[in-house]
Parts: C-alpha cells; sequence; structure tokens
C-alpha cells in the first residue's frame, strides 16, 4: 500500500485458438463456394452497362392498367391469397392445438405433428407451387393449393408458438371443472390466444400476396403468369410496370394489416 | 369513476353489447370474400374432389425414392450448390447492408441521409429473387453466379432492415462516452455502436442464410443455379421417383442448416447475454415469422 497507483490497463483479451480455426474454415469454405459459384467481381461494374436497361422504360402504363392484360390477373393473385390464407389457417388452428405441449391430446400425436411439419416447412415455397400444379393441373387452383400448404406451415409454427407461451392458469381452471379436451381447450385456451391467431393470420395474408406474384412463374396461375409471359418477350418495360403496380398494392394492403393488428394485440 | 361491471340476474357479468353483431358481420364479410374469391379459381366440385388424390397419387409414386439414379445425374452437388450460392449471396448482403444499416438508423443518421437509404431498403424487399435473377442472367448468364448475386441484392433489403432496427435499439451511453473523449461520427460507430449490435446482427445474417437456402433452391427453376433445376427436369420427365429423391435430399440439407444455425444463433445470443429467443432487433414475433417465411420480408 504505497500511495495511489495509476491502474495498469487491462490486457486485451486475445482470440483463441478455437476463434482461429473456425475463422480459418469459414475463409476456406467461403472461397471454396465463391469458385464454385462463378464469383465474378466485374458483374458489379458489367451490371450497369446491361444491354436490358434501356428496356425498362417507359412504362407503358396504357398496357399495365388494362383489365384484361393485367388487373384481371392481379385480381385473381388476390383471390388465391384470400382463399390460400382462409384454407391454410383454418386447418393451422386445429393443428397448432395439437402442436403445443400444453394443449396436446398425447404425447406421440404432438411429436408425429411437428415432424410432419418440419418436413412441410423445409421443402421451399415454389417447389410446392410446382409439384401441385403437376399434380392437378397449371393455374390458380393448383397456386391456391400450393400456397394453402405454405400458410398451413407459416401459420402453424407462429400460432404453437404463442399456444405454448399461452397463460396455462385458465387451462388448469377449466380442467379443475372435470371438463373434457375439447370443452377445456375451447374455454381455457383459445379466449387468450384468438387474438394472435387473427394477427398472425392478417400477417400471413400479406406474405401470401407477395408469394404469389411469384407463383405464376411455374405455372401456378395470378399476376406471376404475366410476368413469366411478358419476361420471354423482353418486355421488361410491361414487367416493370406490373412490379411497381404489385408493390402499391402489397404496401396498401400492409398499411392495412399493420393498422388492424395494432388493434389487435 | 368505475362504477364496476353490471351484473346480470344469476351475478354474472353481463356479456358486452354489441359483439354478437360484430361478430355476424365479421363471418359474413368473411364468406363473402371467399366465395367471391373462389368464382375466380377455377373450382368445380370435381376438381375439388379430385385434387387431393390427384396430389397423393404424385406422392405416392415418389416411392421408392431413386437415390442411386438421382446421385447419378449430380443430384447432391446441385444440393451443395444451392448451399454455396446462398453462402455466398449472404455474405453479399451482409457486407452491403451493414454500412447502410448505420446511414439508415434514426439514432445515428440525419433525416435527409436515412429517408432515401430506407426507401432503397422497401424498395429491394418488394422485388422477388426470382425477378432479380430474371434480371441478372442476360449480364452473367445462366448459372450459380446469377442465383448468388439476386439472393445478395434481395438480402441487403431485409439484412439493412434488421440491422437498422438493431441499431436503433442500443443503448446510447457508449455512444456518449466516445462524444466525450472527442471522437468523431466514424469513431463512435465503431466503438460506440458496433460491439453492441454484432451479436445480434451476426445472428440475423444466420438466420438469412437458412431462408436463402430455400430461395437458392427455388431460383435453380429458372436457371440460376443449384437444385431446383433438377426438380423441374424430372417432373417434365414425369420421373417421380427421381423427384422424391431430389426433394428428400433437399429436406435432409436443409433441416440440417436450419438445426445447425439455430444452435449457432442460440450460442452467439446467449454469448452476449441476451434471452435465448431475442434474434432480430428484440422482437421475437418478427423473428419467428421471418424464419418460417422462406420469402422473407
Amino acid at each position: 500500500m504505497n500511495g495511489p497507483t495509476v491502474a495498469a490497463r487491462p490486457t486485451r483479451p486475445r482470440p483463441g485458438a478455437r476463434t482461429w480455426v473456425i475463422v480459418g474454415v469459414l475463409i476456406t469454405y467461403t472461397v471454396f463456394a465463391g469458385r464454385q459459384v462463378g464469383f465474378d467481381i466485374s458483374t458489379f461494374w458489367n451490371v450497369w452497362s446491361n444491354p436490358l436497361w434501356e428496356k425498362f422504360w417507359p412504362v407503358p402504363w396504357d398496357w399495365v392498367l388494362d383489365w384484361h392484360n393485367v388487373l384481371d390477373p392481379l385480381l385473381e393473385t388476390f383471390q388465391i391469397a384470400v382463399v390460400a390464407t382462409l384454407v391454410g389457417c383454418g386447418l393451422a388452428l386445429p393443428l397448432a392445438f395439437i402442436m403445443s405441449p400444453l394443449t396436446s391430446p398425447n404425447r406421440l400425436t404432438m411429436i408425429v405433428s411437428r415432424s410432419v411439419m418440419n418436413v412441410v416447412r423445409a421443402v421451399p415455397d415454389l417447389f410446392w407451387a410446382k409439384l401441385l400444379v403437376t399434380a392437378v393441373g397449371i393455374g390458380a387452383f393448383a397456386g391456391s393449393w400450393a400456397l394453402s400448404v405454405f400458410s398451413l406451415a407459416v401459420m402453424v409454427k407462429l400460432f404453437s408458438e404463442t399456444v405454448d407461451g399461452a397463460d396455462p392458469r385458465p387451462l388448469e381452471a377449466a380442467r379443475a371443472t372435470g371438463g373434457r379436451h375439447l370443452p377445456v381447450i375451447r374455454t381455457g385456451v383459445l379466449p387468450t390466444v384468438l387474438p394472435e391467431y387473427v394477427a398472425y393470420g392478417l400477417y400471413v395474408f400479406e406474405l401470401n400476396i407477395r408469394a404469389s406474384v411469384v407463383l405464376g412463374l411455374v405455372g401456378a396461375g395470378g399476376i406471376g403468369r404475366v410476368i413469366e409471359a411478358q419476361r420471354q418477350y423482353f418486355r421488361f418495360d410491361r414487367v416493370l410496370g406490373i412490379l411497381l403496380l404489385v408493390f402499391v398494392v402489397v404496401i396498401v394492403i400492409e398499411q392495412v394489416s399493420v393498422a388492424v393488428r395494432k388493434r389487435l394485440v | 369513476m368505475a362504477t364496476g361491471p353490471t351484473t346480470g340476474t344469476d351475478g354474472r357479468p353481463a356479456a358486452p353489447t354489441g359483439t354478437a353483431r360484430r361478430r355476424l358481420a365479421m363471418g359474413a364479410l368473411l364468406v363473402l370474400a371467399v366465395g367471391w374469391s373462389i368464382t375466380g379459381l377455377e373450382v368445380t366440385v370435381d376438381r375439388l374432389l379430385g385434387a387431393p388424390g390427384d396430389a397423393w397419387d404424385i406422392f405416392r409414386r415418389m416411392f421408392p425414392p431413386a437415390f442411386a439414379e438421382a446421385a447419378e445425374r449430380g443430384v447432391v452437388g446441385k444440393v451443395f450448390e444451392s448451399v454455396h450460392i446462398a453462402w455466398i449471396g449472404t455474405l453479399i448482403g451482409a457486407l452491403a447492408s451493414l454500412p447502410l444499416a448505420f446511414l439508415a438508423a434514426g439514432n445515428v443518421a440525419p433525416a435527409w441521409v436515412r429517408v432515401p437509404v430506407r426507401q432503397l431498403f422497401n424498395v429491394i424487399r418488394a422485388v422477388p429473387e426470382l425477378i432479380l435473377a430474371m434480371i441478372l442472367i442476360p449480364i452473367t448468364g445462366l448459372g450459380p453466379w446469377a442465383g448468388a448475386l439476386a439472393i445478395g441484392v434481395h438480402s441487403i433489403g431485409t439484412l439493412g432492415k434488421w440491422a437498422t432496427e438493431a441499431i436503433e435499439g442500443i443503448d446510447e451511453g457508449p455512444l456518449e462516452a466516445v462524444a466525450a473523449t472527442g471522437g468523431r461520427w466514424a469513431s463512435s460507430m465503431r466503438w460506440g455502436v458496433l460491439p453492441q449490435i454484432l451479436p445480434v446482427v451476426t445472428s440475423q445474417w444466420l438466420f438469412r442464410f437458412e431462408i436463402n437456402v430455400r430461395a437458392s433452391a427455388v431460383l435453380g427453376m429458372i436457371g440460376a443455379g443449384g437444385v431446383g433445376s433438377e426438380l423441374v427436369s424430372q417432373l417434365v420427365f414425369r420421373n417421380f421417383p427421381a423427384v422424391g429423391a431430389v426433394l428428400l435430399m433437399t429436406i435432409v440439407v436443409v433441416l440440417a442448416i436450419d438445426t445447425v444455425s439455430a444452435a449457432v444463433r442460440r450460442r452467439i445470443i446467449r454469448g452476449a447475454g441476451r434471452a435465448p429467443g431475442d434474434v432480430v432487433g428484440g422482437d421475437r414475433n418478427a423473428a419467428v415469422l421471418v424464419d418460417l417465411t422462406g420469402i422473407g420480408r
């Protein structure tokens, strides 16, 4: 204890050997993946001299804002999204209750339904669309099927987490009255999670509108069908017009849905 | 002021008024919306009843999957090509979005920079990867590079948005400390902001990588590299056992990557001393939402 000393600066922590190994592996993989992918930095400046750019302008608005050309398929997209959201979310309601440990009738059904939904979710959305187009034929019908599967997968995951986190006390109270499984869930859990269910449903609807834009690229109907056709003729001005229109529609729907969701939750 | 709930004859609180009518209106609206929508979808009773059978038929014909045939056609390589595309795409998106996020965050950037950068994120998010790939293919040619670039550009939108939210959620103390030592804007970003957001942002990148693996598989369907092209060509030939093999391989790889990445994310976030579920700038629901979609927001 000889007077106040200036505290020595703490030494800087050095990264350990494990960190270096991880960094090394990541860099090696990145270089390898870059080679495999054909990484080519020149693209970043060649992009600007893309001969396609001049094909994007001017946007032919009288063509885009035509019922037959664009607005009808856009409406179809909307219809696909409505049906898919309702079918998907409707099926998701009972499934989510089965999947959650809080409300599942028994452990086996819970594990089986969870694994099945994980696998369903692992298949990319357009793979579903392509498979269903092959199964039931080209058109909006296949598209609404594919999006239903997709909404179901998203909704089940979201909503079952809500059910997992639901307050167990009302459930216990309902069980204590000697209620059977379904009435117990109906009165003990459903009212507490219903607002979130509707909020997620609206969110899934937004996602579906976005997703159904690309569904048409694999023949599943909607506005994507028009985009694909115009792209094949290199009419990128029309594609741009459609994209702008869709952008506006998506934003409007999003605003409405966000406002409703705020009120709900 | 409070009068308490009005009680009925049996002592139970009276049901709130107007609920039944509102419920009826909502129900009617839903039924109308569905009815109208179905008219547009070329649905006939015949098709509706036949569809599950048709789907099941295809599903059944995929078994047993023709793994040997698929392996011979190099499907394994294609699946991994999808992973490579997703990795490079995520890196491009990550490296481009991080600096932009600093320019978009409300607490560290002035409004005249912030507003255009945010709009840029919104516009990018609105264009699907598939459309981007279509535009890029004439420059890069058909192949994985078009896919990687498309994913990279699209990722800038979401990653930028999430990172912006992370920056806006920081503790302002360190910023003040840097300012007190006379640091400039760049140093306050480097020493005041970056250390705080790095764990969250890294886990966001991993998250996006998971989404991008699915996206890159899809991109193959229009010729931008990866496993999608195999699925399409096998479906065209109606070679369902091979389709089954392609699907199963994709599912296995996607699930494996999801699991590993989720574990790493959990480790990163726990290391930062945050709640396990807290991934995207503190909004757990947003994180979960994005997790599942495959399209991303």
